[in-house]
């Protein structure tokens, strides 16, 4: 089916292909970085000419392609803080042209901080619901323990919840934590977070860009319902070595970079690692010596240009957790990556990209004690291939392609060793095949008219071999069916239809809808309000139906002052099914019936979206506002009516300031205030088994108290030689010393037992940080 | 269940060291009328055997709960007994030549201000508690002590295991619940992780512990279960919480629970 499908869009491509290509020429090329090779993403490229001057951005490999008709052009090529290049080229046949641009010192002094190719992108591009973070604002941002993380920093954007305070989960539009699909270099991320979710996976040395698709998804992403977050590695500079690193409070990082042949090839390399264990066993204290906590993780890339035609790219991440306590208990959890892709040029207007990717996750557990020792791991493991194709033609860039995609899920196996009162065991493996295709046009269709339509059909079967049980609604087995390796237990096949538009009245006001359709078929199971090293992963099966998510969206957007202040407003509504929650005292560890645990129901969410944002000046930075509602409902849950999500919170507002004060000093701040948390606190109590137990109404019906919080840091340049740069960071994390509410408990009052008195936790004071970054 | 309290020692521990802070603050929150509830326990040792009847009260009352008096309590079992339990106190029914036998099925009925409230509880053979012992965990800056049951789990069920325990006469305010599904047939000896709220009143040398070893049946273990993952907060707060699924309809809360018990005592070296 998915293949026939498959065949049918090459089939109509080839057909339609030769109506796009009628007399006309063709300039193509790379667009690439004159000082380090890196290739340059969203660089805006226009070829003017007499009658036509037509335009388009290079693509993730920097990659770009116009045609005209015969004549005499002038090419220009615009990229944020580089200088605009210019050449004059003739069209009588088509040509190659790669292009290197140069950074603009000038400019780079002064900061600025938009991270798209063409100035007024966000007015012009059908696109809607993306966020491109941009780096400079990540190296700016005061964050907590001065370590920048790409996680938090896109928590300040409009439509994106915190996971909770110093946490790197987040929420996209009223979306659980594990509807973001997180990819790094096209491989996915299953667990982005290190150190009980304090830190992220993202080493932010080795990043070259980050985009967030919080609706309007485009075909070629699937598999998650809210959000798609985009994160693509550095290539590593292909003319000159370099090292940079940075030395900070809790972790140490080391970037190498260079040629592997010069012009043709280049690696980099970046490492970071943790040193609160190394302080925590110079300890005197045989508690703290004891104790376990630390995480590194390794970004590694290469690519080689073979020609112009081909290149070959492979990227590889591996991190991992090691937490624990001598004699008691260890914990390590980690991902690996691995990418090797291959890009085509078939032709001047044909790109194609060919992927083959890798990923796990897992984790193991170990209980220490003698009587009580067990070892339990579990992992979650892809094979992945993808073939995406683009098709750059005058007014139409269409991108085609498919992906097929293999995945292992083994929930737990425990072993043991000696006396343990543990028994040995396993849960079956589980096996599922993701496939999909898509296709999508992105049109202009006129000069006021931007389009972006496509479809994706895709398809999740859960494979043999295994015994598959089905589950009463009471939890009971009604059935049980044993099969073979290579068996098709069910299928599902759905068809996502995805399109956005963009209507502008002039160069600085546009506006833009959008639609989309998503699915899922990889669920976690979570009782915490964030992930968990210890997350369950569930795939959709007999039992568990495919999650699915319809968002509208609308949204007006407007840049003024020569592109200096750009404005965005955007409503959405979003419709989710077949959500997934669990029954009172359900056990999800090392369950074999896990499936029979679960129930289901649906949500919706809706809320506005506000952003201002000044790119240029002395003075830079943003205001996001958030206005949401997220609800979910479960037959079993609350009687049945609507509540809360857990990640339900009306008001959310993110200020982002940078101030240039003088060529070495910069300064930067950043506040939040959001609403609390929706919460369920008890009405009444009474008392059984001795123990005062509290008794609950409604679920998440009340708040947490807000959240508010200032964070500021200053940068300071060191002397700047040829050869080598530093700069000092000096940050203040929660600058006000406010205590934010974490979690709040009930208890009975210490010196009145006869009392009871709800006690708020609070996690982080005022914490100050100093971060040593150099480059030579 | 024993890796979540782990899990929990754990964030504890990170967070504390990350500065945490805990301060008692006023929440405002919705009163819900009084709810029936009911506690029965049918052990199987010699009576009396209790049914607390009571009524839940606003968050804000002080912890006082109103006994409900005058309600019909009978006790059948499924070999054609029946068993009537009279008000001994107030809201406290009881019968004392009464002994529960393992095996068999018992249900509860009770009449009160014109409700009916039944449940049923299936008591469990009685697994013996062979001996407690001190465990010495080095965290937190000390030497903690904490208790160790040791006992025989049978390998032809499938048994659910409660402990109740007394330091120097006063109850631990923690819940102490497990399953033997991953530890069937096997010689167990369970920690029971205890921290007080204050670290002087930590388990130490002299102090007299006495623990009750319940073998209870499915619904009672996912009773209990249900409230011990809401009391413990893990990373994000924890599990949101509700009212544990009672084996008693008509929407009373609380449980009726025939069990065995067993009881040992253990002075801290």
């Amino acid at each position: 089916m998915i293949q026939k499908t498959y065949i049918f869009l090459i089939f109509i491509f080839c057909l339609i292909s030769p109506i796009f290509a009628q007399q006309r020429f063709t300039v193509s090329g790379t667009i690439r970085d004159a000082e380090t090779g890196e290739t340059l993403i969203g660089a805006t490229v226009r070829i003017q000419g007499n009658s036509q001057s037509p335009s388009t951005s290079s693509n993730a490999y920097g990659f770009y392609s116009l045609s005209g008709n015969s004549g005499e052009y002038m090419v220009r090529v615009t990229y944020t803080g580089y200088q605009t290049f210019s050449q004059k080229i003739v069209l009588n046949s088509s040509l190659k042209l790669n292009i290197e641009l140069k950074t603009n010192k000038a400019v780079l002094d002064e900061v600025v901080i938009s991270s798209r190719s063409r100035k007024d992108e966000n007015v012009r591009s059908p696109q809607m619901g993306l966020d491109k973070l941009d780096m400079k604002a990540l190296d700016n941002v005061p964050v907590l323990f001065g370590e920048k993380d790409i996680l938090k920093t896109i928590q300040l954007l409009p439509g994106v919840k915190s996971g909770g305070e110093g946490n790197t989960g987040f929420f996209v539009r009223g979306g659980a934590a594990d509807q973001n699909l997180i990819l790094l270099d096209e491989a996915t991320v299953y667990n982005s977070s290190h150190l009980l979710s304090f830190f992220s996976t993202f080493n932010s040395d080795a990043i070259k860009d980050v985009s967030l698709y919080k609706g309007g998804m485009p075909a070629q992403y699937g598999g998650r319902l809210s959000s798609v977050l985009d994160v693509k590695m550095q290539d590593g500079n292909n003319k000159e070595f370099g090292v940079q690193g940075g030395i900070g409070l809790i972790a140490s990082r080391l970037k190498l970079e260079g040629p592997i042949v010069k012009d043709k090839g280049s690696f980099m390399i970046s490492a970071r690692r943790t040193y609160i264990d190394v302080l925590l066993k110079a300890s005197k204290d045989s508690a703290l010596n004891t104790t376990t906590l630390n995480f590194y993780d390794i970004n590694a890339k290469a690519n080689y240009k073979f020609n112009d035609r081909n290149t070959v790219y492979l990227s590889g991440y591996f991190g991992k957790d090691n937490i624990g306590i001598r004699d008691l208990f260890a914990n390590d959890w980690g991902n690996t990556t691995a990418t090797v892709r291959l890009n085509h040029v078939f032709n001047n207007r044909l790109f194609s990209n060919t992927s083959f990717i890798y990923n796990k996750y897992n984790y193991t557990i170990e209980l220490l004690d003698e009587d009580n020792n067990a070892r339990v791991s579990s992992l979650i493991r892809d094979y992945n291939f993808k073939e995406d194709l683009q098709y750059f033609s005058n007014k139409h860039i269409i991108r085609f392609g498919m992906q097929a995609t293999h995945h292992r899920i083994a929930p737990s196996d425990i072993s043991t060793s000696g006396n343990s009162s543990f028994n040995p065991s396993s849960v079956e493996n589980r096996y599922g095949l993701e496939l999909a295709a898509y296709v999508s046009d992105e049109w202009k269709v006129s000069d006021h008219f931007n389009l972006l339509y496509g479809v994706r059909l895709s398809s999740f079967s859960l494979l043999g071999p295994g015994t598959i049980n089905t589950y009463a609604a009471n939890g009971d087995i009604e059935s049980s069916t044993t099969y073979k390796k290579g068996d098709f237990v069910k299928t599902f096949i759905y068809l996502e239809p995805r399109f956005s538009a963009s209507y502008s009245i002039n160069e600085e006001n546009s506006f833009k809808a959008s639609y989309n359709r998503n699915t899922q078929n990889i669920h976690i199971l979570t009782n915490a309000n964030t992930s968990s090293p210890t997350d369950q992963y569930v795939m959709s099966s007999n039992n568990i139906s495919p999650e699915l998510a319809d968002q509208v969206a609308a949204g007006y957007f407007k840049n003024s002052s020569d592109n200096s202040f750009e404005f965005s407003a955007e409503v959405y509504y979003k419709w989710l099914q077949n959500q997934i929650d669990y029954k009172d005292g359900a056990e999800l560890t090392a369950n074999a019936n896990v499936e029979s645990e679960l129930v289901y129901g649906k949500g919706r969410a809706y809320g506005l979206e506000l952003y201002a944002k000044k790119t240029k000046g002395k003075l830079t930075g943003w205001i996001s506002y958030t206005l949401a509602k997220t609800e979910r409902r479960f037959d079993e849950i609350n009687k049945g009516n609507y509540f809360p999500a857990k990640q339900d919170r009306t008001h959310d507002l993110s200020l982002v300031g940078m101030y240039d004060l003088s060529s070495r000093w910069s300064l930067s701040a950043n506040y939040i205030y959001s609403t609390g948390n929706a919460v369920t606190f008890p009405s009444g109590k009474y008392n059984v088994g001795g123990l005062t137990t509290y008794y609950y109404t409604e679920r998440n019906a009340n708040r947490m108290p807000f959240t508010s919080r200032l964070d500021i840091s200053a940068t300071l340049k060191g002397k700047e030689t040829k050869k080598f740069s530093s700069s000092w960071n000096f940050g203040v994390y929660n600058a006000l010393n406010r205590k934010n509410p974490y979690a709040i408990q009930f208890r009975d009052k210490e010196n009145d037992p006869t009392r009871t008195e709800a006690v708020q936790v609070s996690l982080f004071g005022i914490i100050p940080s100093v971060t040593w970054n150099f480059k030579f | 269940m024993r890796k979540q309290s782990i899990y929990q020692i754990l964030f504890l521990a990170a967070t504390i060291s990350l500065s945490s802070c805990e301060k008692v603050i006023d929440v405002k929150l919705d009163s819900s009328a009084n709810q029936v509830v009911i506690e029965g326990n049918i052990t199987d040792q010699q009576g009396p055997q209790t049914i607390k009847i009571s009524q839940s009260v606003p968050y804000t009352d002080s912890n006082v709960y109103p006994a409900v008096t005058g309600a019909v309590v009978t006790v059948t079992d499924d070999a054609g007994g029946s068993w009537l339990f009279s008000e001994a106190q107030p809201g406290n029914y009881s019968l004392a030549s009464f002994r529960g036998v393992p095996g068999r099925t018992y249900t509860l009925h009770v009449n009160a201000n014109n409700v009916t409230y039944t449940a049923m509880s299936t008591m469990p053979k009685s697994v013996a508690l062979d001996s407690l012992s001190v465990d010495v965990i080095s965290f937190g800056g000390n030497e903690n002590k904490q208790v160790q049951v040791h006992f025989k789990d049978p390998g032809n069920q499938i048994n659910q295991y409660l402990y109740f325990m007394k330091i120097n006469g006063v109850q631990a305010k923690s819940i102490f619940v497990e399953n033997d599904r991953f530890t069937n047939g096997n010689d167990i000896s369970s920690v029971l992780f205890y921290f007080s709220e204050n670290d002087d009143e930590d388990l130490k040398s002299g102090d007299q512990v006495e623990v009750e070893m319940q073998s209870i049946d499915k619904s009672i273990f996912t009773y209990w279960f249900t409230l011990s993952q809401q009391t413990q907060n893990g990373p994000g707060g924890g599990v949101t919480p509700g009212n544990p699924p009672s084996n008693i309809n008509n929407n009373a809360l609380g449980y009726f629970s025939a069990h065995t018990t067993e009881r040992k005592t253990l002075t801290i070296e």
